[in-house]
């Protein structure tokens, strides 16, 4: 953490216990965390290590046992559950693995909730959806349900959703998980671009791919960080050596 | 047969070939079954004339390479230590890799999976050189093609050394 | 074999696992059933008590009565030897094999404490006599000075035995109380068309003490009770006001005859308030049953109603089910059930709860029966149970089973008829899409954004809701309409109990606690189904931001929405059923003032507001993460 630029997401000690001492389960155990404005974080480990556990906490929609926890500079684990809603609401966008869109509502419809729960007028929302929406490139499906839609599309428009409210940070939550390597390619190219604008992601994820995109990557196990690399700076650039030709 | 692999099979101790055999075989299980077994003494020839290896014949021992008793030189010892360090990767080899960790833990050389995280974070990096590069090609490019076939092939790895990571590190807490 | 065992065994592990939704379809299902059975048990008892009273005074084939009720100074009624003649004429016809009387009877102001009634004395022998010997309950029969009154009128007097009452100023103790199959208890004395008041009016009746009023209205009537005194005393009560009247019983060979006897011999001229002046046995009997009848005319719609209620609630609670149900059913079929063992197991389910609802309503009704059958203290009636009958049992049965299936067939088929794979993936129907509503609500504030969402995404629950809440009101305001009648009737005239009224009045409260029951379970049925449903979008919301206070005023506005149409829809139809349940034609109806119906609508509306925020705010307390885990 260099000194002097402050962390968008600060997290010290974050503990999440569940079920009482014989069964007590450590989801997240004792985690410290930063994450820098416009950073990309990608976070890894095998089921049940408490990753997405840690993201819930992160994004206030759950509350940790133990430990502090800011988000651009405001403490979030003493806040009531008025605040966290509104923090829900403005600070933070979440995707989901299972993309989680009204069924019944189009993509539009779907995009435009946040704000229409932020209290902002039709006209105002129904706008910012046609932005996000052409920004992750399906302006000509805004009237499409999610059923006529594939699954890259509609995470697609899940993260159009999660950025309605210009939130400061993006929080992913195995958004590859249930897409194909086609579709993974596109969500890829969404976060790089939304990396390129500025946007503090953190992404929990399987897929390497979706990892080599970040900045720095964390494993996770047991509830505990246990590894951290930082990947920006490649090989030594010679894309030569990918392939070996010479060896 | 990979010379280093050889060299890292003596780092522990002096063995006889026969032992060498022995110990390939096992950590190579079914895979194992296709080796040549006449390689390893060819190897171990090799290394002898480059001075990597030394060998002596035992008492009462007849004068095969089998019965042979051999141990690592210091240039030897040098060379794997080097080996053990490097994340060249050059062709998605997998015994290499497996014989390597194994070696480095039978011989306390260094952590297995430290050369495991040494080596997805290499990986990763390449991972994602590749990737880019494969989204700056345009579409149906014949290189994009190629680019495509060595992310996939660079996941798999990955997949692979995240599966290496989960049991060498299982086996640590265990001992 | 194998099925059943295995249909059984997944019924009772279904249960197990939901308890308390199956508690709560019983519960729907109970209610109405047992009302149904109060209903039912009902039907048969109307005849079998007064032939009981029949039996034990001896009572009469045929009844004449002799002079009727003057209002005004008029002639001096019968004179004597018409009568004698007349009565002899009767006693000698063909058929006739007994009688008894003529007696004499006067009519009298009857004054215990503060109240004064109207009375009707006959004057009896104080040896029993071979035809319509009243039967004595308390007490000892006539003797002088001592004055026997009627069961039911003594008890809505509160008189007993030993107390001292005024006989148009005279001095008199009540000597005994008795019953008598010869006139209908009290107040239908006078009631057409087995009415056998034959006692005039009192035409110098202080208004103000009296609660008879001479104005001829039928309500007067009402006030007439009946009690007999030796003949020295009731003839020393008449007067030229007030002459005396005569009554004279007949026994006949075959009693079948009695209403052909009286028709043939019938006189008007001298009859009494009626047409005839001969009344048959059958006619006094049915008169007898109208206390119960009135109480049938209550019970029936009240049962529909009750119907009604328990087929929304078990319709809601079903479609709720099925929802889980789905997930079962394709599991089911996943694991080598056949669509038929589907629909069965899901059919079992609910027709086990429905007949054992039957059976508790059966029990619960015939336990209470016996509050309401009592058929006034009138008659000689076992005040026991009556029985069940296999044929009652059965019809209670039948109808639970009917209400069971028709809330639950058409979810089940549809159950049965999905296929695996979707059944596993969707959890339910998927929402339908009601663009107008969804535009609609994008202008309203967040709860109520969230609120009509809500509601276009289940209408037919919300129909379902307004349904309810408008049964609900309807009955309430068909209670509320019964009692604003029966005050206005009654107004200035009861200081003594009218059993008829009161017994409505009883009736319409076990009515009203029936439908209020049912009502809250409803409310809670559909507010729970509406929350288990909304628990899905409303985690969603909450992820996105909504507060959980927004969401449970979403769920509320759900619940409330289309609850304000049905309540002020029950207003009119609650009207309309009072003035069909009553017979008595919009005239004799007085509706209920606004300052009734508006807080018993609101009162409503508020209930069904407040059952559903409760589980709704119990909903939003649930973890986000988990819920939206469950839906994935």
């Amino acid at each position: 953490m260099t000194a002097g630029t402050q962390s968008m997401v600060r997290a010290r000690g974050l503990r999440k216990e569940y079920g009482s001492q014989a069964t007590l389960v450590r989801a997240v155990d004792g985690v410290d965390l930063d994450v820098a404005p416009g950073e990309t974080l990608a976070v890894m480990g095998p089921s049940g290590c408490g990753k997405s556990t840690l993201l819930h906490l992160l994004g206030g929609l759950d509350r940790a046992s133990a430990g502090e926890l800011w988000l651009a500079g405001r403490r979030i684990d003493t806040m009531s559950e008025r605040g966290m809603a509104a923090l829900r609401r403005d600070a933070v966008g979440f995707v989901f693995q299972a993309f989680h869109l009204m069924d019944e509502l189009t993509a539009a419809e779907n995009v435009e909730l946040p704000v229409l729960l932020a209290g902002r007028s039709p006209r105002v929302a129904r706008r910012r959806a046609g932005e996000l929406l052409e920004r992750v490139g399906l302006a000509d499906r805004a009237r499409h349900l999610p059923s006529q839609l594939s699954g890259g599309q509609r995470q697609r428009v899940a993260i159009a959703r999660a950025l309605a409210n210009r939130p400061m940070v993006v929080l992913a939550d195995e958004p590859t998980g249930n897409l194909d390597s086609e579709a993974t390619l596109d969500v890829l190219r969404l976060f790089e671009s939304l990396h390129e604008a500025g946007q503090t992601l953190v992404i929990v994820t399987h897929d390497s791919r979706i990892a080599a995109t970040a900045d720095r990557l964390i494993s996770m196990r047991d509830g505990a960080f246990i590894d951290e690399t930082r990947l920006t700076g490649g090989t030594s650039g010679r894309l030569g050596a990918l392939l070996d030709l010479d060896g | 047969m990979q010379q280093e692999v050889v060299l890292a099979l003596l780092a522990k101790e002096p063995s006889h070939g026969y032992q060498l055999r022995a110990r390939l075989r096992q950590a190579l299980g079914p895979l194992g079954d296709a080796m040549n077994d006449g390689q390893i003494y060819v190897t171990l020839t090799r290394l002898e004339k480059a001075g990597q290896v030394s060998s002596e014949r035992a008492a009462g021992m007849p004068d095969r390479p089998d019965r042979k008793m051999y141990a690592l030189t210091a240039h030897g010892q040098q060379r794997v230590a080097s080996w053990l360090a490097e994340v060249s990767w050059p062709k998605p080899d997998l015994a290499e890799f497996h014989l390597k960790l194994l070696a480095a833990a039978a011989a306390r050389l260094a952590d297995p999976v430290a050369i495991i995280d040494a080596q997805r974070r290499e990986l990763l990096r390449r991972l994602r050189d590749a990737q880019r590069a494969a989204m700056a090609e345009p579409d149906g490019s014949e290189a994009a093609l190629l680019l495509e076939g060595v992310v996939l092939r660079l996941q798999a790895d990955l997949r692979w050394l995240e599966a290496c990571e989960r049991s060498w590190s299982g086996r640590k807490a265990r001992t | 074999m194998g099925g059943l065992l295995l249909v059984t065994r997944l019924v009772g592990r279904d249960l197990r696992f939901r308890p308390a939704q199956a508690v709560l379809l019983l519960l729907a299902i109970t209610a109405a059933t047992t009302v149904l059975s109060l209903a039912l048990a009902l039907h048969g008892v109307t005849q079998r008590p007064y032939q009981q009273t029949r039996a034990a005074t001896r009572g009469p084939d045929v009844v004449a009565l002799f002079g009727g009720p003057v209002a005004g100074p008029q002639g001096p009624g019968p004179a004597v030897p018409t009568v004698q003649a007349e009565a002899g004429a009767l006693t000698g016809a063909p058929g006739v094999s007994g009688h008894g009387g003529p007696y004499p009877v006067a009519s009298a102001v009857l004054q215990l404490g503060t109240i004064a009634v109207q009375v009707q004395a006959e004057g009896r022998d104080q040896g029993a006599a071979a035809v319509d010997q009243p039967k004595v309950t308390a007490g000892s029969w006539v003797r002088p000075d001592g004055i026997v009154l009627e069961r039911t009128f003594a008890d809505a007097l509160g008189a007993r035995v030993g107390d001292r009452v005024g006989l148009n100023g005279r001095r008199f103790t009540v000597a005994g109380i008795a019953v008598t199959a010869a006139s209908a208890p009290y107040p239908s004395l006078c009631y057409q068309p087995g009415g056998t008041c034959v006692a005039s009016l009192p035409t110098s009746c202080d208004p103000t003490r009296c609660t008879a009023v001479g104005s001829g209205e039928p309500l007067t009537t009402l006030q007439m009770g009946q009690a007999w005194l030796t003949r020295p005393d009731a003839r020393a009560l008449a007067s030229r006001a007030a002459p005396l009247a005569y009554v004279l019983d007949l026994r006949l060979r075959n009693p079948a005859w009695a209403p052909a006897f009286a028709a043939a011999h019938d006189n008007a001229q001298l009859g009494g308030p009626g047409s005839g002046n001969l009344v048959p046995w059958q006619s006094i009997a049915y008169d007898d049953g109208l206390l119960v009848q009135d109480e049938q005319q209550v019970l029936t719609p009240g049962a529909w109603l009750a119907g009604l209620l328990a087929i929304a609630s078990v319709a809601v609670l079903g479609g709720g089910r099925m929802a889980d149900h789905s997930r079962r059913v394709g599991l089911l079929k996943a694991v080598g059930g056949t669509p038929r063992l589907v629909a069965v197991v899901l059919m079992a389910e609910n027709l086990a709860i429905a007949l054992f609802a039957a059976a508790i309503g059966l029990v619960a009704g015939w336990l209470t029966a016996p509050l309401i059958t009592s058929p006034g203290a009138g008659l000689v009636g076992p005040p026991g149970a009556p029985s069940v009958t296999p044929a009652t049992a059965a019809e209670v049965a039948g109808v639970a089973l009917v209400v069971a299936l028709t809330a639950t067939l058409v979810p089940a088929i549809r159950g049965a008829r999905t296929s695996t794979v979707s059944a596993l993936n969707d959890a339910a129907r998927p929402p339908r899409r009601r663009r107008v509503l969804i535009a609609v609500s994008r202008r309203l504030p967040v709860p109520l954004l969230l609120g009509v969402r809500l509601i276009a995404r289940r209408p037919r629950r919300a129909l379902l809701g307004a349904a309810s809440v408008a049964v609900t009101t309807t009955g309430i305001v068909a209670v509320l309409t019964f009692h604003a009648t029966a005050d206005d009737r009654l107004r200035g005239v009861t200081r003594i109990g009218n059993p008829v009224v009161t017994r409505d009045e009883q009736m319409l409260l076990v009515i009203t606690v029936a439908l209020l029951a049912l009502a809250v379970l409803n409310a809670i049925t559909t507010a729970w189904a509406t929350v288990v449903d909304a628990a899905g979008s409303s985690a969603l919301a909450r992820a996105l931001g909504a507060t959980k206070r927004q969401i449970t005023g979403a769920i509320a506005a759900a619940q409330l929405l289309p609850a304000v149409p049905g309540a002020i829809l029950g207003v009119p139809l609650g009207l309309g059923l009072f003035v069909a349940a009553s017979g008595a034609g919009s005239r004799g109806t007085t509706i209920p003032s606004v300052g009734w119906l508006v807080p018993a609508v609101l009162a409503t509306l508020v209930a069904v507001t407040a059952l559903t925020v409760i589980p709704a705010w119990a909903g939003a307390r649930r973890p986000v993460t988990d819920v939206l885990a469950r839906e994935a």
